[in-house]
């Protein structure tokens, strides 16, 4: 063996994105050669390139090899090489070259990990790592793509410097919600270094709030991996963000460093894996990993990554030539080709415009249906430059054959359609889905399932009686879409046009797992990896669409429930090998289904805003559109600054405004990136005015998640006072034998304490299970003397607290969950201020196990486990590292009590404060016994004011939207304010617990169901769903069922992002729904980050079915009402007849004179309320109004 | 809502009948005419509940089991056979089950859901790709299963199986439910002409099949590590499997099938003294227990990877279940009322439920120890003791309130902490899905805590969902490089301590074939088994068979001592007790004189 042999060692770490490699001299560590290069997804190739030139530098045959990294695992065989896990390779290296770190961050391509080093009693360092594997948060990759649609040109990120100075909200928690923020602060105007300011930040506090999992990043920290070598903005928000966190939990860094070198960046910071492997391999000293050349490497490229596909691999798209060519000749979209027009012809007709969050979309549609012109561009971002685009080419399209336009109006959808209908005064201002609709209906007539596939989303509509009677949409997380296909076309360099000729070319095709877009990136890493070629991994991804579109967004695993005409659309329809894909699916499971796709896929929306103009149009005989030739010369200027920025809540907007001065002197201002209706004003007057019309339409419109929120943490019920000592109570005597236990009644005197709890002060999280039993505890401390000032709940849920306080967590469970860290912190930096006289002596988040429930067949009623395990976790959170408690002199009380059992509650209650307070037994149980009563008299409250809204929308044929949500969605911080977005439109909002639950108010809408003894009471649920154990998924079934069997209650459901006990009810849910053929709509997966965008589009398109509704139940109320009448005129017909009959036979029958005079009484009575010749009443929405209620419980006006 | 047309109430009367018929006749035409004859508003309800095997369809009826780990599973199989069942256990679930599950289940489940619901759906459709129609499917097939009350999604799987099921056009297909908790004799709940029986054979036969499973499993993990010739204590497993079968199959003791097991075992050659870190398995029950796809395979992953993989037992999730009832019957003894209605108070309400739940409770888990212990002795599964779920409430209860429930409850955090403090794995590698609400929602908030606190302690969470199994492999690896290199300073540790080299160990048990005995297992001093080997042969070498003996008599003695010592210090209370029992029968006499003679005492009087 030479000397090389024995003093070299070769580390490549082959990540997602790069390949690295060092050659070291294994006695001084010292780096002999490296080089860092982008692979772009050709690892063996670049390993291949980087080990020809090592050996070109140096004797490397037989030396000892290693390799790291999320792409080395094929490669280790045929290199010889033995793989090391990578965190252990960068950990070696740090420990090596490192002594003195404790915390190392690695932002990578695809994963970031956080190593943080834990340290015995003896001095021995304990690497503790953690990555975020699971849901893709800020990475490398997601950096790249941003820079990409920030438009970034290279040196400028190299050279940015980060400043606090314009921050924006973009949600870092997955690389794809992050995209999407991106692209819609690039939209509206922000500059670029605002915008990678925003996205470093927001990666930064994401990984301090999740992967640090609740740990303190002590100094000396080290920055490995390409971002943050790289990109000098990035290390110096790691260099801000960090000491903040030192400063909040009193960590003191090592005395006498400069932050640069306690936050630091090594040279060589990309090749620490590399270097690290190596590291472990001279550590090891194995003999087995030599390095034998690149031959077998070559040969596994040619030969042996292909061998082993075949049996993982799925089909191909289609099975031989001619099923293709089959395929493509019924399915190819036609070529557009508009019609001839001649010289001075005059076309008549209306604008479609279709402003997509990726694309915009243009038609023009002559007055009897034709299309004239289509024109298509990728969105710039401000929505007049791109109407002004589309216009000027329909326009010149036409004037091209020499013809003139005269247009009658303009109709518009999508996120530009807001903006057109201000200051281009657009007739038609339609959501997206509905636009769709109508294009898809007026091609195609009696559709069933219409499925739009656009850029960034999936929308499925379902139909009956040709209107929608369902829809889905994705968006609430990144599944497959257009964009996907378009990125893949995109990484491998082919022209998505190209796509399905790639991909039909394919012999096979991986199995992707279908969701979360980021995962499947991953996936293609793995494939790739494995051998697969671009055309097999381009057909895998289309077999992934359909399953995205039908599995994870839509949900209905039989398909042909929904009908057997579908009706394919979107852009991403021109891709032929997802149309196959799609249809191959579809059929697969509806083997008589006729799938159509639609012939103008793209400009589908844009069609429906035409139609729609054009019915309006016809309907009314005007348009306010300012006409092509004026929104051309639209003046406008868009600002975006600290002036533009809204002030009006802790929020802090940054909003984008656009000036626009049309041609005939007037002018508009339009507000946009806001994330509430105070953003959409300037002044303060204004927005007062905005705050009362708001105040005014919530009287009218009650909320009751609002109310029961309010309600829940105030003091609203005055507890007695406690007896004095001695008086006489009754009380159970229990002797406990060692078999048996006896109970015997006794009378003796009231036993107190009187201890002073005037200064006492108990500080609560205003979170999960507290929003059901608050006023529980409120009134037990107050009952036991505590002046109710002292009973101190933590704040509402918003951002800035969030943000303030999110960053102890060391686990990822739902945002609910998650939240309670924030409100922990409110308490203790906020709430206890000792300063001010304001200390908290306790801090007390009850363990709730066990919660009442109004149902009642249940087989159990226990919490979900989350919400009863949170107090636990946030101990351990706030106590690991330091003891924030003890450090404030707050003792933090956990201590279990079930709510359903009042007497082993009053057990839990004194062993958790008898010896706390000081108290006797008699006083708490007293205290416990007046909570109780302030919970029934809460629950009792919420009811009345439920019961009103239900009697009024039912007298009046309106509708209430019952939430189906746990309790603590009623937190403003926690719906997003979604609830609001529909007492806004005019519908008043009822929570579960707001239902009467009364069997004198119930029964009459389980009429039926009694008298067949089909269930013994409206609160039993078994027949439905058996495996009710758990308190709140119960509620939501139930609640679900009532809604069911009332005509006037329409649905939104909403859940959070991994709750694990709604999601069996999902399916349940929908079902008793769709049976009764309720209306609903469905937000699950609710998270921290607010999709601004997506909540609009289901609110519009759930307003119209809701509409839709209303119009029908003021039908059927008019048709009863008709036939009440006109049975009633036949009676009286018959009555008469029945008279003269009597009178011809001289008989007279009193009995039919009463009735006859009832009747006409009647008649006369019905003929005021009810003219046929008025017309069906106005769909927009009716003001209910809460009536006072009488003594006898009914509503009157 | 009901018709809102009223009739007169005169129409009742006999000579306007002409006039009802033809207003009724009216109404119709009307109703037509104004669209208002639409179908009622339908109200769904679960069909599928409730379904039973009636006794005349137990003949044509196969039932499928599974869920458990394999060898479970088929040995369920063979232990049902001989009362009369056909019984059938699904396959392992794999990569296609969870395709299953996602398909037809609800989203955002947890991949324990995925996995078992879509095995069954899964199994279900390729019969009917073979060509059977799904009526005769449903006819011919149903399944068995244990129900929970939750509190994680665990409880709901049979609303995902319903669902599924009928989502995959299996509307109607029985599954039959016994209750986890329900005890040993759950016909009572079923109805009368129901045709499997939930009776106490029924579940004897079942714990059998458990039990035998746990200790094979058990023996295998312990000692496959250490093989010298690669597969040859699968060889012996797959010899003990048909063996069991066999036996169960015939209605013979299944403790003879073991007792041949262990002979078996005991002639595999073994070399303990390979340096292998001992990775404790916990977690979620199903992500640990499972060999198949569910959990990446992470046992076979370990000992490929070079690990000696400590696993948990079904049985011993059993007794964490007969504790939680237990617990929850002592926090509440001596209410002054019981909270009658209420799923735990109301066993309670009795003068002597208490006691006889007491009583029922201890036997059962006396009974399961006892078992395990009798089946562990027969198949020479040596010195294993069965986890105390009250000691790990104890341990765990600064981290973990034992009254919070889900999952493995306290016992994953107390895992965790007994692995480190008593040094039973160098690494404790717990398993779960992700999202699974008590062990990565909250056990794993705590535990951040744990490994704060112990800080050389290797204590890894790690989460499975189906896919991404680089990442999860390469997470392993990653603690299973901290794990070895602490199993390699216990032995170097080991070795310096007794001043030996591996080599003289090695031949020091050449020369002691005892001490090398497969069956036989060092005693516990280091995590690592090669260490404790170390230190057997220290002990060994450095005392005289005499001193052995007397070290072995005097251990004898002081375990007597000790337990002397228990029953001195518990005379007072015993003492006590005695007294109070003998009030309690001087009462219970009383009373049975007042019943029998209607003589009334002053106190019987104000007795509630």
């Amino acid at each position: 063996m030479g000397t090389a042999q024995q003093s070299l060692v070769i580390g490549l770490d082959i990540g997602s994105t790069t390949v690295k490699a060092v050659v070291i001299d294994r006695s001084s560590y010292e780096i002999l050669w490296s080089d860092y290069q982008r692979h772009h997804t050709k690892q063996p190739e670049k390993v291949l390139e980087l080990l020809r030139a090592i050996g070109e530098k140096h004797d490397v045959i037989g030396c000892p090899i290693f390799v790291t990294g999320s792409g080395a695992g094929p490669l280790g065989e045929p290199l010889g090489a033995k793989f090391v896990q990578e965190v252990n390779a960068v950990s070696l290296a740090v420990e090596r070259l490192h002594p003195d770190v404790r915390s190392i961050i690695e932002l990578g391509g695809q994963d970031a990990k956080i190593i943080v080093y834990k340290e015995d009693q003896h001095g021995n360092k304990t690497a503790n790592p953690s990555m975020n594997d699971k849901c893709a948060s800020g990475t490398g990759a997601t950096i790249d793509k941003c820079m990409v649609k920030v438009g970034a040109e290279p040196g400028f990120a190299t050279s940015l410097h980060f400043s606090t100075h314009a921050l924006h909200h973009v949600a870092a928690k997955c690389g794809v919600f992050a995209e999407t923020d991106i692209v819609n602060l690039v939209k509206t105007g922000v500059p670029k270094d605002e915008v990678l300011n925003s996205l470093a930040d927001a990666i930064v506090l994401q990984n301090l709030s999740v992967l640090t999992r609740g740990s303190t990043l002590k100094a000396k920290v080290i920055l490995l991996g390409g971002p943050n070598k790289y990109l000098p903005f990035l290390q110096e928000c790691w260099r801000l963000r960090i000491p903040e966190t030192w400063r909040d939990r009193g960590y003191e860094p090592p005395a006498g460093i400069p932050l640069e070198e306690l936050i630091f960046v090594p040279d060589n910071a990309d090749l620490y894996a590399a270097f690290g492997a190596a590291c472990y391999g001279i550590s090891l000293g194995a003999d087995d990993a030599r390095y034998m050349g690149v031959d077998r490497l070559v040969d596994f490229m040619a030969n042996g990554r292909r061998a082993r596909l075949g049996d993982k691999a799925g089909p191909p798209l289609a099975a031989n030539e001619a099923e293709r060519l089959a395929f493509v000749d019924s399915y190819k979209i036609p070529k557009f080709a508009p019609p001839k027009l001649g010289p001075g012809d005059v076309v008549r007709g209306v604008i479609g415009l279709d402003g997509g969050s990726t694309s915009s979309k243009a038609v023009f549609v002559r007055e009897d249906g034709e299309i004239i012109a289509k024109a298509y561009q990728l969105s710039k971002g401000n929505p007049i430059v791109d109407a002004q685009d589309l216009l000027t080419s329909i326009r010149d399209q036409v004037t091209a054959q020499g013809a003139t336009i005269e247009c009658i109006g303009m109709g518009a959808t999508g996120y530009a359609a807001d903006v057109l209908e201000e200051v281009a005064l657009a007739d038609v201002n339609i959501v997206e889905t509905v636009a769709h609709m109508m294009s898809a209906v007026h091609f195609f007539g009696d559709v069933d399932v219409i499925c739009d596939i656009g850029g960034q989303d999936i929308k499925v509509l379902f139909m009956k009686n040709g209107d929608i009677a369902n829809f889905k949409l994705s968006n609430s997380c990144s599944a497959g879409n257009g964009m996907l296909l378009q990125a893949m076309a995109d990484q491998f360099g082919i022209d998505v046009r190209d796509y399905a000729e790639t991909a039909f070319g394919a012999a096979l095709s991986p199995v992707f797992s279908y969701g979360c877009a980021v995962f499947l990136d991953t996936d293609r890493v793995n494939f790739q990896k494995e051998g697969f070629q671009k055309e097999e991994l381009l057909a895998g991804l289309a077999h992934v669409l359909p399953k995205n579109v039908w599995q994870y967004v839509v949900q209905i695993p039989r398909l042909a429930s929904l009908g057997r005409k579908f009706v394919l659309q979107g852009g991403t329809q021109y891709n032929l090998a997802a149309v196959k894909a799609q249809v191959d699916y579809i059929k697969e499971r509806v083997p008589d289904a006729e799938v159509f796709v639609h012939p103008h896929t793209g400009e589908a929306g844009a069609l429906g805003a035409a139609f729609e103009t054009l019915r309006r149009f016809q309907r009314s005989n005007t348009t306010r559109f300012i006409g092509i030739e004026g929104v051309l010369a639209l003046d406008y200027e868009t600002r975006n600054d600290e002036s533009t920025t809204c002030h009006f809540c802790p929020n802090e907007c940054s909003r984008t405004f656009i000036d626009t001065k049309r041609p005939d002197g007037s002018v508009s201002r339009y507000i946009s990136g806001f994330s509430c209706e105070k953003g959409t004003v300037e002044s303060n007057e204004a927005m007062l005015e905005i705050v009362k019309l708001r105040k005014q339409t919530a009287a009218e419109f009650p909320n009751m998640l609002n109310y029961e929120a309010r309600l829940a943490f105030q003091h609203f019920y005055e507890p007695e006072p406690l007896p004095a000592s001695g008086t006489m109570i009754d009380d159970i005597e229990v002797r406990e034998g060692l078999l048996r236990i006896d109970r015997r009644k006794i009378r003796r005197p009231f036993e107190r304490s009187h201890r002073d709890l005037s200064r006492v002060r108990v500080g609560m999280p205003r979170i999960l299970g507290m929003y059901s039993e608050a006023p529980f505890f409120r009134t037990y401390f107050e009952a036991l003397g505590m002046p109710k000032q002292n009973v101190v709940f933590s704040d509402v849920t918003d951002e800035p607290m969030w943000l303030e306080g999110s960053r102890y967590g060391s686990v990822d469970p739902c945002f609910p969950a998650k939240a309670a860290q924030a409100h922990i912190h409110n308490l203790l930096f906020h709430k206890h201020d000792p300063a001010k006289g304001r200390a908290l002596n306790f801090i007390y988040y009850p363990l709730l196990n066990y919660v009442p429930n109004f149902v009642t067949d249940t087989m159990d009623n226990v919490a979900c486990p989350i919400v009863s395990g949170t107090p636990a976790v946030m101990k351990a959170a706030f106590t690991k590292e330091v003891d924030f408690f003890a450090q404030r002199s707050i003792e933090y009380i956990d201590a279990a009590a079930s709510l359903e059992e009042p007497n082993y509650l009053m057990r839990n209650m004194y062993d958790t404060w008898g010896h706390r307070l000081g108290i006797t037994r008699d006083e708490s149980d007293f205290a416990v016994r007046q909570g109780l009563i302030a919970l029934k008299a809460f629950n009792d409250e919420v009811q009345a004011k439920g019961r009103a809204i239900l009697e009024t929308v039912e007298a009046e044929n309106g509708i209430a939207i019952l939430v189906l949500a746990r309790p603590y969605h009623s937190d403003p911080g926690m719906n997003h304010g979604i609830p609001e977005e529909f007492q806004v439109l005019g519908y008043p909002i009822l929570s579960i617990r707001s239902i009467p639950k009364t069997r004198e108010y119930l029964d009459r809408y389980f009429k039926d169901e009694l008298e067949t003894k089909k269930i013994g009471s409206p609160l039993e649920i078994n027949h439905i769903w058996p495996e009710n154990y758990q308190t709140n998924s119960t509620a939501r079934v139930w609640a679900a069922n009532f809604a069911a069997h009332h005509p006037n209650v329409a649905v939104l459901d909403l859940s959070s992002f991994k709750c694990g006990n709604d999601a069996p009810t999902y399916g349940l849910i929908d079902k008793i729904l769709s049976t009764s053929r309720t209306p609903s709509a469905a937000l699950h997966d609710i998270d921290a980050n607010k999709p601004g965008g997506s909540i609009k589009i289901r609110v519009k398109t759930y307003a119209h079915s809701l509409r839709l509704h209303e119009e029908r139940l003021d039908d059927v109320a008019r048709r009863k009402l008709e036939l009440e009448l006109s049975i009633d005129r036949k009676r009286l017909e018959l009555l008469e007849g029945k008279q003269r009959q009597l009178a011809a036979m001289h008989r007279r029958d009193e009995r039919i004179d009463t009735a006859l005079d009832a009747v006409r009484a009647r008649i006369r009575s019905y003929e005021v309320a009810f003219k046929p010749e008025a017309p069906i009443a106005d769909p927009s929405p009716k003001l209910v109004q809460i009536r006072r209620r009488s003594a006898s419980d009914l509503v009157t006006a | 809502m009901n018709s809102p047309v009223k009739h007169l109430p005169i129409l009742n009367q006999p000579e306007f009948d002409d006039i009802m018929a033809e207003l009724d006749a009216f109404e119709a035409a009307e109703r037509s005419r104004l669209g208002l004859d639409e179908e009622p508003v339908q109200f769904w309800r679960d069909e599928m509940v409730d379904l039973t095997i009636k006794q005349t369809e137990v003949a044509d009826t196969t039932l499928l089991i599974g869920g458990l780990p394999k060898l479970a599973d088929i040995l369920i199989q063979s232990a049902l056979k001989p009362l009369g069942y056909s019984v059938m256990y699904l396959p392992e679930p794999d990569h296609e089950s969870l395709r299953y599950g996602k398909e037809f289940g609800n989203r955002a489940q947890c991949n324990p859901t995925y996995y078992t619901v879509g095995n069954l759906v899964k199994f279900l459709c390729q019969l009917r790709d073979k060509g059977m129609t799904s009526e005769e499917i449903v006819r011919k097939f149903a399944f068995v299963s244990a129900g929970s009350c939750g509190p994680c999604r665990f409880g709901m799987y049979v609303t995902e199986y319903r669902k599924a099921l009928r989502d995959a056009g299996f509307d109607g297909f029985r599954i039959m439910l016994f209750q986890e908790k329900g005890g040993i004799s759950q016909d009572g709940d079923q109805p009368s002409e129901a045709g499997i029986s939930f009776g106490p054979k029924f579940f004897m036969q079942l714990a059998k099949a458990v039990y035998a499973a746990d200790i094979i499993n058990g023996i295998g993990y312990r000692l496959r590590p250490y093989e010298v010739e690669e597969g040859a204590i699968n060889r012996v497993l797959e010899e003990t499997k048909r063996l069991c079968c066999e036996y169960l199959e015939a209605q013979r003791p299944i403790l003879l099938a073991l007792l041949k097991a262990r002979s078996m075992f005991a002639k595999v050659e073994l070399d303990r003294t390979q340096i292998k870190p001992k990775v404790g398995i916990a977690g979620e029950f199903w992500a640990q227990m499972t060999e198949g796809e569910g959990n990446y395979r992470v046992k076979q992953f370990l000992e490929s990877e070079g690990a000696e993989v400590r696993i948990q037992f079904v049985s011993e999730w059993l007794l964490y279940n007969v504790w939680e009832e237990g617990r929850d019957l002592e926090l509440r003894v001596g209410l002054r009322e019981n909270d009658i209605g209420t799923a735990r108070a109301d066993h309670h309400v009795g003068t002597y439920s208490i006691a006889k739940r007491r009583v029922g409770l201890k036997v059962f888990d006396i009974g399961m120890r006892a078992t395990f212990q009798m089946f562990a002795k027969a198949a020479g599964f040596n010195d294993y003791k069965t986890q105390d779920v009250d000691e790990g409430r104890l341990t765990a209860e600064e981290y973990y309130p034992s009254e919070l429930r889900g999952g493995e409850g306290h016992m994953e955090v107390a895992h965790a902490i007994d692995n480190a403090v008593k040094k039973k794995a160098n690494l404790t590698l717990s398993v779960k899905p992700f999202g699974c609400l008590p062990s990565s929602g909250v056990s794993d908030g705590v535990q951040s805590k744990v490994q704060e606190k112990f800080p050389g302690a290797i204590i890894a969470m790690v989460e499975t969902s189906g896919d991404g199994a680089t990442n999860f492999y390469s997470r392993v690896q990653l603690y299973l490089f901290k794990a070895r290199e602490l199993a390699e300073a216990e032995v170097a540790k080991a070795l310096s301590e007794t001043g030996l080299t591996m080599e003289e160990v090695r031949a020091y048990l050449k020369a002691n074939p005892k001490l090398n005995d497969p069956l036989h297992l060092p005693p516990h001093r280091a995590a690592c088994t090669a260490a404790d080997v170390v230190y057997q042969v220290h002990d060994h070498m450095t005392s005289t068979p005499l001193s052995r003996a007397r070290a072995r008599t005097t251990k004898l003695a002081e375990d007597t001592k000790g337990a002397f010592s228990v029953v001195r210090k518990a005379a007072p209370t015993m003492w006590q007790g005695a007294k109070l029992l003998a009030e309690d029968l001087r009462l219970e006499a009383l009373d049975q004189i007042e019943r029998r003679t209607g003589f009334r005492r002053a106190e019987s009087q104000a007795r509630v």
